[in-house]
């Protein structure tokens, strides 16, 4: 058996269709029955006008038929296993079988030996060859034999005898007419077997097994040598001319759209009826789609017979009548033992006519609502932890004061700092330990104490009343000291102008080895010029007159000449720009030039409504002016004359603002008893603006008084902060 | 002992062997078989267990090592953050807890004890701000009292401790000057000897903040607030000035001429106030600064040799521990930090202590322990710090006020000096 028989074997095992096969065979096979009746009506003869039996052995003769014998019945009969009509089946399908398939008949004709053996046996009497046997209807003969001698038709016999001939004999069922030789062929019995294998659609051989094992006998290893030793031809290396003509044929016919590729499937238009609109299609149809409000959903309590818990009881439901109607509940579960019990709904009705109102009455206007998040509306700063170091906790406490601090000086070299406070008293403290070095005491409540900012010349002056004094603090070393005591002698004393004279007096201080200059108008503020020497003093009562400049090395005094603008508060020395002068209003702050005889150089417009205090960053280019209002304004004079920024964060007045000498700290306190430390970065470069980033809220003062003065260290990252309390803290990094 | 297993029994499942090992003599020597102990048993159960096990009279207080780390939370929890096995037998090596077991009388003072030397086993030194030295044989018992600064004594040092019947002594001023003074120890008067300063050091342009001896020499260096070191000679022989002597009260020693001294070399480097020197060995000096660094110095050249930077300003440094190598230092923030300057290429502290509430004023290494550390603090405590745990050992809460110094004294004592003007010491602290 080749392969390619069991393969087509095995093809007709799994095709379903198989089964068909025989019925369609069938049909056919009647339909040529039915029409070889009415030949065999017509025409007595045995041969088939209509039939072109180019391969037929033997062609079917119309006498095997009975002519009652439906199709129907020849399947049951069949299935019966009756033998007669069974076998009449089976001859019609033989037939048909070898004229459907050539093929099938070439491997039947292998398979079937026996057969073929018969037929060789019996060779064929008629030469006439391949030819339509209508061409011999009419003659006496059907053809010539081998000798070349006509062979006459048989006698055809009478219709009738051969109806009974064929009842008589018992094998009639196995007889074929063979129209091409004019002669009935017995089949054998084997032959018959075979057709009846062949009808079940088995193999027609007993023998061929079409399930055998599978034998490969295909070596599929390569071979180690070539079939041919020809060398490669060149077109296998070459692109194929043909393939690219067909192409760039496609590729046009792409181009010019007669190709078209398959469109993606559509989807089902269906949406969630319940679901949410507003990621429907609707949406994008049209320009602004607003989706109907939807009705709620039913629930378990709507069911006619819910379960008991949602049944409200006697007294739930009595309270329901004390409510207001548009508190109740809308729906009051009731219980229903069968559908068939519910009533008609009373509300049906009016329920729809409102859901219509509210259909197309309802406002349909999209709400614009901005959605940002307010983290994105803050100024992007620097994190707390890069801007390191800076004051956050308090370890140390300066106490010893009994009433409110109102003002502190630190030393320059950061060892000592100052303190006066309005029991009158004056202290110094070693910053350090805390511990209190010196105490001065004077009647009046000190309003203002300021270190001497060299550091070979430690001398306080302090401001009380209207009294200012240079104190020695005796903390330098001897040579130091004797320099300060002669300083401080006032042995002879220039002779001061009128107008100055009227101003302030040089006294001699007995108590404590000092001097007192006298004034005629209560301090509020003092100064010191960087270079130790000048010290401004602020008379806020003094108005015209209310600042003077005094010279320490001179014993003098010197008005301003400047035509003062509303109450000075407090004033500054430019500390780099020797002769600039700074003078804050209540409203304005002012920078004069000194040398150029007091010519107005700034104005700056605050915008606050009272300054409080001042203070200026080391640069110079920098001015922080604190207002009664809680503000602080922050000014870049190289910039503009209003301010470059305005930070509102006390809820009270700010008492004093700081810089830090060296680091880029600024401070402000405030009589809510806090203070707050700022990061102000200037920088070096022109174009940058400052940067300024709140730090830390320093709280610890308690709520009385607030906090009267805050100081940077000189040296370290610390502040210092006088409380109304009468306590120092220092502010550690 | 059963006590305490029925006390742990709720969680009988959760037992652990261990056994008890430990390097003290006799009475404290528990036996070495294991024992089955519950695991949620913290450091005390863990006393009364070995107690128990010891049977010693008088009750006494352990702590407990594993793997060279002492516990200080239950036991369960200890193994599981370290990640040891409870399936083996664990051993845990007993000491004797460190912590003071007697508080001495305070001796009281004219005014706050800025400095305090326990150096020599024999005395104690503290250093005042009425301006006086006082040496102490005893609690409450001042044998002399160092007498002529015009300012509060920041610093006082021994420069030889442990020598004869002479001790000499140097104190530092916030006058700007050193004095050094001879104390006659075998004369211990009745009525406290006052002694007069046989050598004045003059140099200084500010308060000086520190003082610290040579170990085995002559020579002194102080640190100030002009931001220099000086190194001073202490021998009588090499001044170059000498004025006469001022008489002083009831000072036996007043004929004697007063020295005058100028300093031999000058540290610069620090930008701020060297607020400590210590000097513990023969050519290097440390020392620590407002400016936020640690400095190494070495002596003949006069070089800086290291430079620690900290972030804080710092109050107070101290070398020892681990091959006498180690940097403590404590300043203006209540951590008290631990440097290891053998590591390369970091400047982390290796441990950091922030039991405290507040500056820490004085920290120390335990002479001959190598873990052990005292540190006071402006909140009134010293803690005596381990460095196998993070926690302090023991709190001692006596003053009532800042404390401004701390030192050891004779190895199992405490003494410290604060601002309620008291010297307080606190004994019987056991360091195997």
């Amino acid at each position: 058996m080749t392969k390619k028989s069991q393969g087509a074997n095995e093809d007709q095992v799994k095709e379903p269709k198989r089964k068909i096969v025989p019925l369609k065979s069938q049909k056919e096979a009647k339909e040529v029955k039915s029409s070889k009746k009415e030949e065999d009506l017509l025409l007595d003869s045995g041969t088939d006008s209509d039939y072109d039996g180019c391969s037929l052995s033997g062609s079917l003769n119309s006498d095997d038929f009975d002519s009652e014998d439906d199709f129907d019945s020849h399947r049951e009969t069949q299935d019966d296993s009756g033998h007669e009509g069974s076998d009449e089946v089976i001859d019609s399908e033989n037939g048909e079988e070898e004229d459907g398939s050539d093929d099938e008949g070439s491997e039947q004709r292998e398979v079937a030996e026996e057969s073929d053996s018969s037929e060789d046996e019996v060779a064929p009497r008629n030469t006439v060859g391949d030819v339509p046997l209508e061409w011999y209807k009419d003659e006496k003969h059907i053809g010539y034999d081998i000798t070349g001698k006509k062979i006459t038709k048989k006698e055809k016999q009478d219709k009738l005898d051969s109806f009974l001939a064929t009842m008589d004999d018992s094998k009639n069922w196995r007889k074929v007419y063979d129209e091409y030789n004019d002669e009935e062929v017995e089949l054998t019995k084997e032959e018959s077997k075979l057709i009846r294998r062949m009808l079940k659609g088995e193999a027609p051989h007993a023998d061929f097994d079409p399930y055998a094992p599978y034998v490969d006998w295909f070596k599929w290893d390569d071979a180690i040598h070539p079939l041919s030793s020809a060398p490669e031809p060149k077109r296998r290396f070459i692109p194929s001319k043909w393939e690219a003509k067909k192409v760039v044929k496609l590729v046009r016919a792409i181009r010019k759209g007669l190709i078209k590729f398959d469109k993606p499937e559509e989807e089902p238009n269906v949406y969630l009826l319940w679901g949410d609109d507003s990621a429907s299609d609707q949406k994008s149809k049209h320009l602004t789609y607003i989706p109907p409000p939807k009705l709620k959903l039913p629930g378990h309590e709507e069911s006619y017979n819910p379960s008991l818990e949602y049944i409200p009881s006697e007294e739930e439901k009595a309270s329901y009548e004390l409510m207001y109607e548009e508190d109740r509940p809308k729906f009051i579960p009731k219980r229903f033992t069968s559908l068939r019990s519910i009533p008609a709904y009373e509300n049906a009705l009016k329920e729809s006519f409102d859901r219509c109102l509210d259909l197309y009455l309802c406002p349909r206007v999209r709400k614009k609502r901005i959605n940002i998040d307010p983290e994105s509306l803050k100024p992007k700063l620097p994190s707390r932890k890069d801007l390191r170091p800076y004051p956050n906790s308090c370890y140390l406490e300066y106490k010893g004061h009994t009433g409110p601090v109102t003002s502190i000086s630190t030393e320059c070299s950061g060892q000592w700092i100052a303190s006066g406070s309005t029991d009158g008293s004056v202290r110094i403290w070693e910053v350090e330990t805390g511990r209190c070095l010196k105490v001065w005491q004077f009647d009046e409540a000190v309003k203002c104490v300021a270190w001497n900012p060299l550091p070979d010349f430690p001398i306080l002056a302090v401001a009380m009343g209207v009294d200012l004094f240079f104190l020695n603090t005796e903390l330098g070393t001897d040579e130091e000291q004797q320099r300060i005591e002669e300083l401080l002698r006032l042995d002879n004393l220039p002779e001061l102008d009128e107008a100055a004279a009227a101003i302030a007096k040089w006294l001699p201080d007995e108590k404590y080895r000092g001097i007192k200059i006298r004034h005629f108008k209560n301090l509020s503020y003092i100064d010191w010029h960087p270079r130790g020497d000048y010290l401004s003093a602020v008379m806020p009562g003094g108005e015209t007159r209310g600042v003077v400049i005094h010279q320490l090395s001179a014993h003098s005094t010197k008005r301003l000449p400047i035509k003062m603008r509303g109450l000075p508060v407090c004033t500054l020395f430019h500390p780099n720009h020797r002769g600039l002068f700074i003078i804050a209003t209540k409203k304005y702050v002012r920078v004069y030039n000194l040398h150029k005889n007091g010519e107005p150089i700034k104005k700056l417009e605050t915008g606050l409504r009272e300054i409080s205090s001042m203070a200026i960053h080391p640069g110079g280019d920098n001015l922080v002016v604190g207002s009664k209002e809680g503000k602080m304004c922050w000014f870049d004079m190289d910039l503009s004359s209003k301010p470059y920024k305005i930070l509102k964060n006390h809820p009270k007045d700010i008492t004093n603002v700081g810089f830090h000498r060296s680091y880029p700290l600024f401070a402000s306190c405030s009589e809510d008893s806090t203070a707050y430390v700022f990061h102000g970065k200037v920088y070096s470069d022109l174009n940058e603006n400052p940067l300024i980033v709140p730090l830390e809220i320093l709280r610890g003062h308690s709520s009385k008084g607030g906090v009267l003065d805050c100081k940077f260290h000189p040296r370290q990252p610390w502040l210092f902060t006088a409380g109304g309390d009468s306590v120092i803290k220092l502010y550690c990094h | 002992l059963e006590a305490i297993m029925d006390g742990g029994g709720e969680d009988a499942s959760k037992v652990i062997h261990v056994k008890f090992v430990t390097k003290l003599d006799s009475p404290f020597q528990a036996p070495s078989s294991s024992v089955v102990i519950p695991s949620n048993v913290t450091r005390l159960g863990l006393s009364s267990i070995v107690n128990s096990l010891l049977t010693l009279e008088k009750h006494e207080a352990f702590d407990f090592l594993i793997d060279g780390e002492l516990i200080r939370m239950s036991l369960e929890q200890f193994l599981l953050a370290k990640g040891i096995s409870a399936e083996r037998t664990l051993e845990i090596e007993y000491i004797r807890a460190v912590a003071p077991r007697k508080e001495e009388k305070p001796s009281l003072h004219d005014d706050w004890v800025s400095a305090v030397d326990g150096s020599s086993s024999r005395f104690i030194l503290t250093g005042c701000y009425d301006g006086l030295g006082r040496i102490w044989s005893s609690p409450e018992s001042c044998t002399h009292i160092l007498e002529g600064h015009s300012g509060a004594i920041s610093s006082i040092a021994f420069v030889s401790s442990e020598g004869a019947e002479n001790v000499t002594v140097a104190t530092a001023a916030k006058d700007r000057t050193l004095r050094l003074f001879k104390v006659d120890t075998a004369e211990s008067g009745d009525p406290t000897t006052r002694v007069g300063a046989y050598k004045i050091l003059r140099g200084h342009k500010a308060s000086v903040a520190s003082v610290a001896a040579q170990k085995y020499g002559s020579k002194i260096c102080s640190g100030s607030w002009d931001c220099t070191i000086n190194l001073w000679d202490t021998d009588e022989a090499t001044s170059e000035l000498s004025v006469a002597g001022k008489r002083r009260k009831g000072n036996n020693q007043a004929e004697e001429t007063q020295l005058e001294g100028e300093a031999e070399n000058t540290f610069v480097g620090h930008t701020q106030c060297v607020s400590s020197v210590v000097w513990p060995e023969h050519d290097v000096i440390y020392s620590c600064s407002w400016d936020h660094s640690i400095r190494r110095w070495d002596v003949p050249t006069g070089k800086e040799s290291m430079n620690l930077f900290c972030g804080k300003a710092l109050n107070t440094v101290d070398v020892g521990g681990e091959g006498s190598a180690l940097v403590a230092a404590g300043g203006s923030d209540p951590i008290l930090r631990v440097w290891d300057p053998r590591k390369p290429g970091t400047s982390a502290p290796v441990f950091q202590f922030a039991s405290h509430a507040s500056w820490i004023s004085a920290c120390k290494w335990h002479k001959s322990s190598w873990f052990h550390l005292v540190s006071a603090s402006y909140d009134g405590k010293i803690m005596l710090c381990d460095l196998r745990t993070a926690w302090p050992l023991s709190v001692i809460d006596t003053h009532k006020d800042k404390v401004l110094c701390a030192d050891w004294w004779k190895g199992d004592s405490v003494v410290s000096g604060g601002a309620d003007s008291n010297l307080r010491i606190s004994s019987g602290i056991s360091i195997s």
